[in-house]
C-alpha cells in the first residue's frame, strides 16, 4: 500500500506516509459517518469531507490538477449545491429506520464482512509493486497527461458522457416540469370568470371579534345570521354566537360563564370585515 | 430378402426437376386455404367456402400433372430439397418432400378423395354458422396430411403425423358444445399420444443409431445394425401405426371419433388419416423386411383387429360406429398385408385405395342419410328408405357391393390377394391368419348386410316411431340445417334426397368403388408401378384360387345370413337384448373398460394428486404440478420480498460468494 | 480515414511518447465506423432539440419518425459495415476504433444489428399513443388534478424517444466498449434513460414509480461493484484495455488474486443486467412496474447488449482463463435457469411470468457463453435474437389485452381469452411454445444451438440441468395456454383490442421470426456462426 508514494524524495516519504494514514483514517471514517448519520445535511458535510481528503492524496500523488478539480468542482459545486437543496426544502431524518425484515441487519452485517474479508485478503495476497513514475511521454505536467488521455485514448467515451448528461438533464425535465396544458388566465379572463359567477366581490373574510377572532368563526350577515362561505371549507364553521370557553387553571369551567359576562360583547357584524 | 432390401436403399434418390420441382405447391395451396380461412376471420365467411375447396382441387390437378409426369420417367423418384433446418454440427435435417410411387398414390387419394369430401361438405353444413372455421380445419388436415406422405425424413413425416393429429383433434371437437363431442376429442387425442410416442421413440432410436433420420440414411444404415435394433424400430413404428389406424390395442379412439361432422368421418377416420399408420409400415418395408419378429407382430395386430372391428360392427345399431367398425376392419385387413412382408406390401395399398372410395362413399351416403332423417344415427329408425332416396341407395349400395368382397367389385380385387398371401406364407401363422381373414370377409358381408336392410328395405319404421312420439338420438345437431333436431322433440321424420352438391361426389365415389380394385389388380398395374419402393410379391395369383373363392364363398353365407336375420323378418324398432358377444361388442369389446382400468385409473389417480397440490397453492391458477416443485417456487418466491434492501443483499451475498469461487480457484 | 488502423491504446502512449512533449497529436477517428452509434445518439440529440423547438401538436410525428428513421438509418450502416471488405480485408477479425476504444467486428456488429432492429420494433410500440401506457405529466403527482387534465389534454411526454434512443445508443456502445472504461460509460448511458423510462408508466403510477426506484438503487449498486472491478483490474494491469488485460493475464501469474476479484465484481455487473441469480432481483418487479414497450425494451435489447458485453470481456479480456471462471459462472448459470424456471411457477402476473422466464432464458444463453468456443459465441448469439423476437412480441400482445383500468395484467384474467379472441390468444400460446422450446419455433432451434455447443464443450451436465429446467419451464407455459383455451372465460373478461399498425407491426415480426428461425433457421444460424467465427477483436 505504500508503495504508491514512492513517487516523492526519500527525505518526504516519511512525512508524506504520516499524512496518508491521517487522511486514509479520516477519510473512511468520514465515509462511515456518511451512511451513519441521520441528518441529510451532515451527511452531505461528510462527503465533503471525504472529497476533500481525496483532494489531498491527489495533490501528494503529484496531481495538483485534479485535486483543484476535485475541491472546486464536486466540493465547491457540486455538494454545496447539495447542500443548499436540502436546506431549502428541508429534509429532515424522517425516514423510519426500524428494520421490519428478520435478519436483514445480521445477513447483511455477514455477507459485508465476508466480502471485504475476502477482498482484503485478496488485495492483500497480491503484491502490488511501485506504480510508474509519472510518465514523460505525457509531457511537463499531469495536465498534459489527462489531456492526453481525454482527447487521444479516451476521447469517445468522454464525448459519450455528454449523452449521460443531456439524459440527466431531459430527465430531470420530465421528472420535475410540470408542463402547462391549458394557457395561464390572464387577469382579463379571471375577471370575466368572476362576473359571469355571479360574485363579483370575493367571499367574505372570517368574522375577527373582539372575543373571539379565530378562522373558523363565520362572519355575520346584516340579519345576524352566519356567512357560512366566509369559512374555508376545510374548517368546520363553529356557528355558535356565545364566547369560547377558557379555562384557567384551577378554575371550573361552570364560572367561565360568569366571567364572560364581564367582557365586551360580541361586535356588529360590519367591525369584523377585514379591508380587502 | 435382406438383399432386396439393400437394393431398394440403394435406389438412388434423384434431385427433383421439371413439374416436379413445384411439389411445394402440393403444401401450399391447402396451407394458404388454411391460413386464409382461420386468419381471415368473418370477413371470409361468404366465399370461404368456395377457397376452401378450390385449394384441394388446385392441390389435385398438381397432384394429376405430377403423377404422369413421374409415369413418363424412367426412375420414377424424385426428391426436392426444401432447405436445411437446424444445421448445427453433426445434426443435419434437411426438409425434402419425396415424391415417388408410393407417396403419389397417397397424394391422389388424399387430394381426389378430399376434394370430393370437402364439395360434400359445403351442402352438408350449409347452414352451420361455423362453416368457414370448418373449411379452414379440412385444408389444414389436407396440408398436413400431404406433408407427411410427402416427407422425405421421418422428422418430417413425425410433423405431418402431429398435424393430422392436430387437424383430427380440432374437427372431432368442432361441435364443441356438444360435450360428447369434446371428450371424444380430448379422448382422440390422448389415444394418439401413445402411438405419437412410439414413434417419436422410434425416431431418436434411428438417430442415435444411424445419425440421420433420412429415409434413404436409415434404410442404408439399417442393413448393418443389429438385430435387437430392428426388431425395435419395428415394434416402435408399430405402436406409432397402431395409434394412428386404430389397431388393437389402441384403437377405442375411433368409434368415438364419429361424434365429428360427417364428411369428417369420411375423409380423416376412413380414407385418409387412419390409413398413415399402413403407410408409416409400409414406407418402412425395409425396416420390416429385416425384422421378421416385428412382421408377425403387425401381422398378429392386423388379424386381431380385422376380427374386432367386424364384431363391434355387427352390433352396432349406430350407423357411423358401425361403420367405424368396419374401418377398423378394414385397416386391420391393410395391417395384415403389411405384416406379410413383400407379399402384402402391394394389396396392402391397393385395398387402402379402393377402400378409400367406398368407404368414404358409405360415410357420405351415412351422412345424406342422417340430412334427410333429422340427424338420426340410430338404424333401427331406418328402414324402407331405398324409394325416399335414390341416389343415396343405388351408391351406397354399389359400396355395399365393394367392401362385401363380391366380384367383380373393388374389395374383391384388392382384398382377396392378402388373403391369398397369407396362404402363400410358410408356417401355421400364416394359415392362422389366413382363416381370420376368410372368417373376417364373412363378417364383413354380414354386417354390412345388416346395415343394408336395416336402412334401405323392410317397413319403415321412421313412421312408426314418429307417431310413437319418442323423441329421437341425435348425434349432430346443427348438421344439414336440422336446426330443431337439436333439441330432440319428437317431430316427424321428412326423409329426402340431398341437394346435388352432396349427391355428386356419391357418384364419383361410387364410380371409384367398383372399379378401383379392378383397374389397379388387373395387369398387375399397381405392383409394377410400386414395385421401385416396395419390391414385387415373390409369387403372383390368379383371380379364382382356392382362397379367392372360399372368400366369395363366405362373403355370400354372409350376405345370406344377413338376410336371414334382417331381411326376412321386420327389424324391431328397439335392440333386443342379444347374447354375451353381442352385448360386449355393443360395448366394443370392452376397449374402454380395459383402456380405463389400465391407463386411465392410474392417470386419474395422478391427475387427482397433481390437483390436490394445485388447490393447495395460492389461487389454484397458475400453480404447480408437483409439490416439490411448487413448494419451493412458493418458498423461493418469498425471498422476492419486494423490499430494496432484502435485493440488494441478496446482491451483496451473491457477490460475495462468486469472489469466494473465483478467488477458490488460486488461493 | 477507415485505412488506417488505429493503434491500441498501449501503442498509442508509444506513439505519442515519440512525439514532442506537450504536443498531443489528434488520433484519427474512424467515423464510417462509428457511423450506426452516431446516427443514434445524433437522432436523439435532435430529438432533444425538437423538445425544444417544435410545438407540441408537431412533436410526436417528428420524434416518431426521427427516431424510427435513425434506427432504420443504423441498421442499414450495421449492415455496410458488416460488408465492408476494408474492415475485414484479408480475413482481418475486424478493427479497434477511435484510439482502441471501440471495437468493430463481426460479433459486435451483429448483436447492434439486433439490437437496432429490436429496439426499432420497441420504438413502435412506445409510440402506439392509442392506448398510450406512459403517463401524462411525470411530474403530477398520483391522483391529482394536474394529472386527470394531462389526460384529458392527451398530454404526452415525447422526451421518451430522445431518452430511448440514448438508451439504445448506450446498447450499441456496451458490447462494442474495448476498454472497461468506456464500457463503464456505455453502462451508464444505457442505464439512465431506462430508470427514467421505468416510471412513467400511466396506470399504477405508484408501482412504476417504486420500479424505477428500485432499479436505480440496484443498478447504481451494480455498477459501484463494477466500477470495483476495473479499479481492480486496472491495479493487476496497469490498463483498462480488454487487450492489455488479457496479455498480462498471460503473462503476469503474480497477483492472480486481485485479477480473480476484479473478474468476480465487473462479472458482476454484466450479470445484474442479463439478470442472472442471485443478482435477478429487480427483474420481476422492475418489468413488472415499467410500461409495457419498455418492459419490451429491457427485455430484448438490453439483454441482447448486456450478453454481447460479457460475451466481449469473457472472451477477450479473460479468455485465457476459461478454467477459472468456468465453475464460478457455472454455478450462475445453473442458478439462473433453475430459480428462473422453478419461481415462475407460482406467478401470477402475466409480466412478472414474462420477467421470471426472461431470467430463465438468461440461463439458457449463459450454457451458450459457458461453451468458450467459436460454437458457443454462434449459438448465444442466434439464441438472443430468437428469444429477443419472441419476448417483443410477447409483450406486444400484452399491451392488446386489456381491462377497463389498463393493461390485464392478472393471468386469472387471461383465462378462457382462446374463446374470445383466439387470434391474439393463438398467437401468445405460439410465443409461449416458443419461449417454452417447442420444435418449429425459435425457442427450439436455440436451446438446440446453446446445447449442442455446450455439449460440444464437455459440459454435459450443464445441460442436462438446462433441459430440466426447460421441462420445468415448459410446464408454466402450458399451464398459461390451457388457462387461455381450456378454462371457461371470465365474466366481463379483458377487451383484446385490435392491433393498429403499430402493435400489429410488432405482433406481427415477432411472430414471423419465432415462425421463420423455427423453420427454416439455417441463414439467421449461418450468419451467426459467420460472425462468430472470428471471435472479438482484441
Amino acid at each position: 500500500m505504500t508503495g504508491v508514494l514512492a513517487a516523492g524524495t526519500n527525505t518526504d516519504s516519511v512525512a508524506v506516509e504520516t499524512v496518508f494514514w491521517i487522511l486514509a483514517v479520516v477519510a473512511v471514517a468520514a465515509a462511515l459517518a456518511m451512511i451513519l448519520v441521520r441528518r441529510a445535511v451532515h451527511c452531505a458535510i461528510m462527503l465533503a469531507v471525504v472529497m476533500l481528503c481525496l483532494a489531498t492524496m491527489y495533490a501528494m500523488q503529484g496531481a495538483p490538477f485534479l485535486a483543484f478539480v476535485q475541491i472546486i468542482v464536486y466540493t465547491g459545486a457540486v455538494l454545496m449545491l447539495f447542500l443548499f437543496v436540502i436546506m431549502l426544502i428541508g429534509i429532515t431524518a424522517a425516514d423510519s429506520i426500524v428494520e421490519t425484515i428478520k435478519g436483514q441487519r445480521l445477513a447483511a452485517g455477514l455477507a459485508a464482512i465476508g466480502l471485504l474479508v475476502l477482498l482484503a485478503l485478496g488485495i492483500g495476497h497480491a503484491a502490488i509493486g511501485p506504480a510508474a513514475p509519472p510518465s514523460p511521454k505525457y509531457g511537463s505536467g499531469n495536465l498534459t497527461g489527462i489531456a492526453t488521455l481525454i482527447f487521444t485514448t479516451y476521447v469517445f467515451p468522454f464525448e459519450v458522457t455528454g449523452a449521460l448528461l443531456i439524459t440527466a438533464a431531459l430527465g430531470a425535465m420530465v421528472l420535475a416540469h410540470r408542463e402547462r396544458i391549458a394557457p395561464r388566465p390572464t387577469q382579463r379572463d379571471l375577471a370575466a370568470r368572476r362576473l359571469a359567477s355571479g360574485q363579483v366581490v370575493g367571499d367574505p373574510p372570517p368574522g375577527i371579534y373582539a372575543l373571539h377572532d379565530s378562522a373558523d368563526r363565520p362572519a355575520l350577515l346584516p340579519d345576524g345570521s352566519p356567512a357560512a362561505s366566509s369559512v374555508s371549507s376545510v374548517l368546520n364553521p363553529r356557528t355558535g354566537t356565545e364566547p369560547p370557553q377558557v379555562v384557567r387553571p384551577g378554575e371550573k369551567p361552570q364560572l367561565e360563564a360568569a366571567d364572560g359576562g364581564e367582557r365586551e360583547p360580541a361586535p356588529s357584524a360590519g367591525s369584523g370585515r377585514a379591508e380587502s | 430378402m435382406t438383399g432386396s432390401a439393400q437394393a431398394l436403399a440403394a435406389q438412388a434418390t434423384l434431385s427433383a426437376t421439371g413439374a416436379l420441382k413445384l411439389s411445394w405447391l402440393l403444401l401450399a395451396f391447402p396451407l394458404f386455404g388454411a391460413a386464409v380461412l382461420l386468419l381471415g376471420g368473418r370477413r371470409t365467411d361468404r366465399w370461404g367456402h368456395l377457397l376452401g375447396v378450390a385449394m384441394p382441387v388446385a392441390a389435385f390437378v398438381y397432384g394429376v400433372i405430377a403423377f404422369f409426369t413421374l409415369l413418363g420417367e424412367s426412375d420414377r423418384s424424385r426428391d426436392l430439397h426444401l432447405y436445411s433446418w437446424i444445421p448445427v454440427a453433426r445434426f443435419q435435417v434437411s426438409v425434402g418432400l419425396l415424391t415417388d410411387q408410393l407417396s403419389i398414390c397417397f397424394v391422389l387419394l388424399i387430394t381426389g378423395v378430399g376434394s370430393l369430401i370437402i364439395i360434400y361438405s359445403v351442402g352438408y353444413l350449409w347452414h352451420d354458422a361455423d362453416r368457414r372455421r370448418f373449411f379452414g380445419y379440412m385444408n389444414l388436415f389436407v396440408a398436413a396430411m400431404l406433408l407427411l406422405v410427402l416427407a422425405d425424413n421421418y422428422l418430417v413425416l413425425y410433423v405431418g403425423w402431429e398435424g393430422v393429429g392436430l387437424a383430427s383433434y380440432l374437427l372431432i371437437g368442432f361441435w364443441q358444445f356438444k360435450n360428447s363431442a369434446a371428450v371424444a376429442a380430448k379422448k382422440a387425442f390422448v389415444v394418439n399420444r401413445v402411438g405419437d410416442a412410439g414413434l417419436s421413440l422410434a425416431i431418436m432410436l434411428m438417430f442415435a443409431e444411424f445419425g440421420t433420420m433420412s429415409f434413404t440414411g436409415v434404410f442404408r444404415g439399417v442393413g448393418s445394425a443389429g438385430s435387437g435394433v430392428t426388431l425395435a424400430l419395428g415394434l416402435l413404428l408399430l405402436l406409432g401405426a397402431c395409434g394412428k389406424s386404430a389397431q388393437v390395442p389402441l384403437q377405442s379412439w375411433l368409434l368415438d371419433a364419429m361424434e365429428g361432422p360427417t364428411p369428417v368421418s369420411a375423409l380423416i377416420h376412413a380414407a385418409t388419416m387412419v390409413t398413415a399408420g399402413v403407410y408409416l409400415l409400409v414406407r418402412s418395408n425395409p425396416i420390416l423386411a429385416l425384422a421378421p419378429g416385428a412382421r408377425l407382430a403387425v401381422a398378429v395386430v392386423g388379424t386381431i383387429t380385422l376380427l374386432v372391428g367386424g364384431i363391434i360392427a355387427s352390433a352396432k345399431d349406430d350407423i357411423k360406429k358401425s361403420l367405424a367398425g368396419s374401418t377398423m376392419s378394414q385397416i386391420g385387413y391393410m395391417t395384415l398385408g403389411a405384416g406379410l412382408g413383400p407379399a402384402g406390401y402391394v394389396f396392402a395399398i391397393a385395398l387402402l385405395l379402393s377402400h378409400g372410395f367406398y368407404k368414404a362413399g358409405l360415410f357420405l351416403g351415412a351422412g345424406s342419410v342422417m340430412h334427410g332423417m333429422n340427424d338420426e344415427v340410430n338404424m333401427r329408425r331406418y328402414g324402407g328408405l331405398s324409394n325416399v332416396l335414390p341416389v343415396t341407395y343405388v351408391t351406397f349400395g354399389l359400396a355395399y357391393l365393394a367392401i362385401s368382397g363380391i366380384p367383380p367389385f373393388s374389395g374383391f380385387f384388392a382384398k382377396d390377394p392378402i388373403i391369398e398371401a397369407d396362404f402363400g406364407q410358410h408356417g401355421a401363422a400364416g394359415k392362422v391368419a389366413g382363416v381370420c381373414a376368410l372368417i373376417g370377409a364373412g363378417i364383413t358381408a354380414f354386417y354390412m348386410t345388416r346395415m343394408m336392410f336395416m336402412t334401405w328395405y323392410g317397413r319403415r319404421r321412421w313412421e312408426e316411431h314418429a307417431a310413437s312420439g319418442e323423441p329421437h338420438e341425435t348425434a349432430e345437431p346443427l348438421a344439414g340445417g336440422s336446426v330443431q333436431g337439436a333439441h330432440g322433440s319428437a317431430e316427424e321424420y321428412h326423409p329426402h334426397e340431398s341437394p346435388p352438391v352432396m349427391t355428386g361426389p356419391m357418384v364419383v365415389l361410387a364410380i371409384g368403388s367398383v372399379g378401383a380394385g379392378a383397374f389397379l389388380i388387373i395387369n398387375h398395374r399397381l405392383q409394377k408401378f410400386l414395385a421401385p419402393v416396395v419390391g414385387a410379391p415373390p409369387n403372383t395369383h390368379g383371380f379364382f384360387t382356392a382362397p379367392g373363392i372360399a372368400a366369395t364363398a363366405l362373403a355370400v353365407a354372409g350376405i345370406a345370413l344377413g338376410w336371414w336375420i334382417y331381411g326376412r323378418v321386420p327389424v324391431p324398432a328397439t335392440a333386443p337384448a342379444g347374447g354375451p358377444l353381442t352385448v360386449a361388442a355393443r360395448k366394443d369389446l370392452y376397449g374402454d373398460a380395459l383402456n380405463e382400468s389400465l391407463l386411465m385409473r392410474p392417470g386419474q389417480w395422478l391427475t387427482r394428486l397433481s390437483v390436490y397440490f394445485d388447490n393447495r397453492d395460492i389461487d389454484g391458477l397458475v400453480n404447480t404440478i408437483a409439490a416439490a416443485v411448487g413448494g419451493t417456487s412458493g418458498r423461493l418466491r418469498r425471498m422476492q420480498t419486494g423490499f430494496v434492501r432484502s435485493y440488494a443483499l441478496s446482491m451483496l451475498a451473491g457477490a460475495a460468494v462468486l469472489v469466494a469461487l473465483l478467488l477458490a480457484v488460486r488461493l | 480515414m477507415t485505412g488506417t488502423a488505429a493503434p491500441a491504446a498501449l501503442a498509442a502512449h508509444a506513439t505519442l511518447a515519440a512525439s514532442a512533449p506537450g504536443a498531443i497529436s489528434a488520433p484519427p477517428i474512424e467515423y464510417s465506423q462509428l457511423g450506426p452509434m452516431l446516427v443514434v445518439f445524433g437522432a436523439a440529440i435532435v430529438g432533444v432539440l425538437v423538445e425544444a423547438f417544435a410545438p407540441r401538436p408537431a412533436r410526436r410525428g417528428t420524434q416518431l419518425a426521427l427516431s424510427l428513421g435513425g434506427l432504420a438509418a443504423a441498421f442499414v450502416w450495421t449492415v455496410v459495415i458488416a460488408a465492408s471488405r476494408q474492415v475485414f480485408a484479408n480475413g482481418s477479425p475486424g478493427h479497434t476504433a477511435i484510439g482502441g476504444a471501440v471495437g468493430v467486428d463481426r460479433p459486435t456488429l451483429f448483436i447492434q444489428g439486433t439490437i437496432v432492429v429490436l429496439a426499432f420494433i420497441s420504438v413502435l410500440l412506445i409510440g402506439d399513443t392509442r392506448f398510450s401506457p406512459f403517463v401524462a405529466q411525470a411530474a403530477a403527482p398520483p391522483g391529482a388534478t394536474a394529472e386527470q387534465e394531462g389526460l384529458a389534454a392527451g398530454a404526452m411526454h415525447t422526451e421518451i424517444f430522445p431518452l430511448t434512443l440514448f438508451a439504445v445508443g448506450g446498447m450499441m456502445l456496451f458490447p462494442a466498449a474495448n476498454d472497461l472504461l468506456t464500457m463503464f460509460v456505455a453502462l451508464e448511458v444505457l442505464s439512465l434513460p431506462l430508470y427514467l423510462l421505468c416510471g412513467l408508466a400511466r396506470r399504477r403510477r405508484l408501482l412504476s414509480h417504486e420500479a424505477a426506484m428500485k432499479y436505480f438503487l440496484l443498478g447504481a449498486f451494480s455498477s459501484a461493484f463494477f466500477l470495483f472491478g476495473i479499479a481492480m483490474l486496472y491495479g493487476f494491469s496497469g490498463s483498462v484495455s480488454l487487450a492489455a488485460i488479457a496479455s498480462t493475464a498471460a503473462s503476469n501469474t503474480s497477483n492472480s488474486t486481485l485479477l480473480f476479484a476484479g473478474i468476480a465484481l465487473t462479472g458482476l455487473g454484466l450479470l445484474f443486467k442479463i439478470g442472472a441469480v442471485p443478482f435477478h432481483s429487480w427483474k420481476p418487479d422492475v418489468y413488472q412496474g415499467a410500461p409495457t414497450p419498455v418492459t419490451a425494451l429491457m427485455a430484448s435489447c438490453t439483454v441482447v447488449s448486456a450478453f454481447g458485453a460479457l460475451l466481449r470481456v469473457f472472451y477477450v479480456a479473460f479468455g485465457n482463463l476459461t478454467w477459472d471462471w468456468r465453475p464460478a459462472l457455472w454455478v450462475i448459470a445453473v442458478l439462473t435457469m433453475v430459480v428462473g424456471a422453478v419461481i415462475a411457477i407460482t406467478q401470477t402476473d402475466v409480466k412478472r411470468l414474462l420477467a421470471y422466464s426472461s431470467i430463465a432464458h438468461a440461463g439458457f444463453v449463459l450454457t451458450g457463453v459457458l461453451a468458450v468456443s467459436t460454437a458457443g459465441l454462434s449459438s448465444a448469439l442466434f439464441y438472443l435474437v430468437a428469444y429477443g423476437f419472441t419476448t417483443v412480441g410477447a409483450f406486444a400482445v400484452i399491451t392488446l389485452v386489456r381491462d377497463p383500468g389498463g393493461e390485464a395484467d392478472h393471468l386469472s384474467r387471461w383465462a378462457g381469452l382462446g374463446r374470445r379472441s383466439p387470434v391474439v390468444a393463438g398467437i401468445f400460446a405460439f410465443f409461449l411454445l416458443a419461449f417454452a422450446g417447442i420444435p418449429l419455433t425459435s425457442g427450439f432451434t436455440g436451446k438446440f444451438a446453446v446445447f449442442q455447443a455446450a455439449i460440444a464443450s464437455g459440459e454435459t451436465a450443464l445441460v442436462i440441468v438446462g433441459v430440466l429446467s426447460s421441462a420445468i419451464a415448459a410446464f408454466f407455459y402450458v399451464r398459461v395456454i390451457v388457462l387461455m383455451f381450456f378454462s371457461d372465460p371470465v365474466p366481463d373478461g379483458p377487451e383484446v383490442v385490435l392491433p393498429n399498425v403499430f402493435s400489429g407491426t410488432a405482433v406481427g415480426v415477432g411472430a414471423a421470426v419465432t415462425l421463420l428461425l423455427g423453420i427454416a433457421p439455417q441463414p439467421v444460424l449461418s450468419l451467426a456462426s459467420h460472425a462468430a467465427n472470428q471471435l472479438f477483436v482484441g
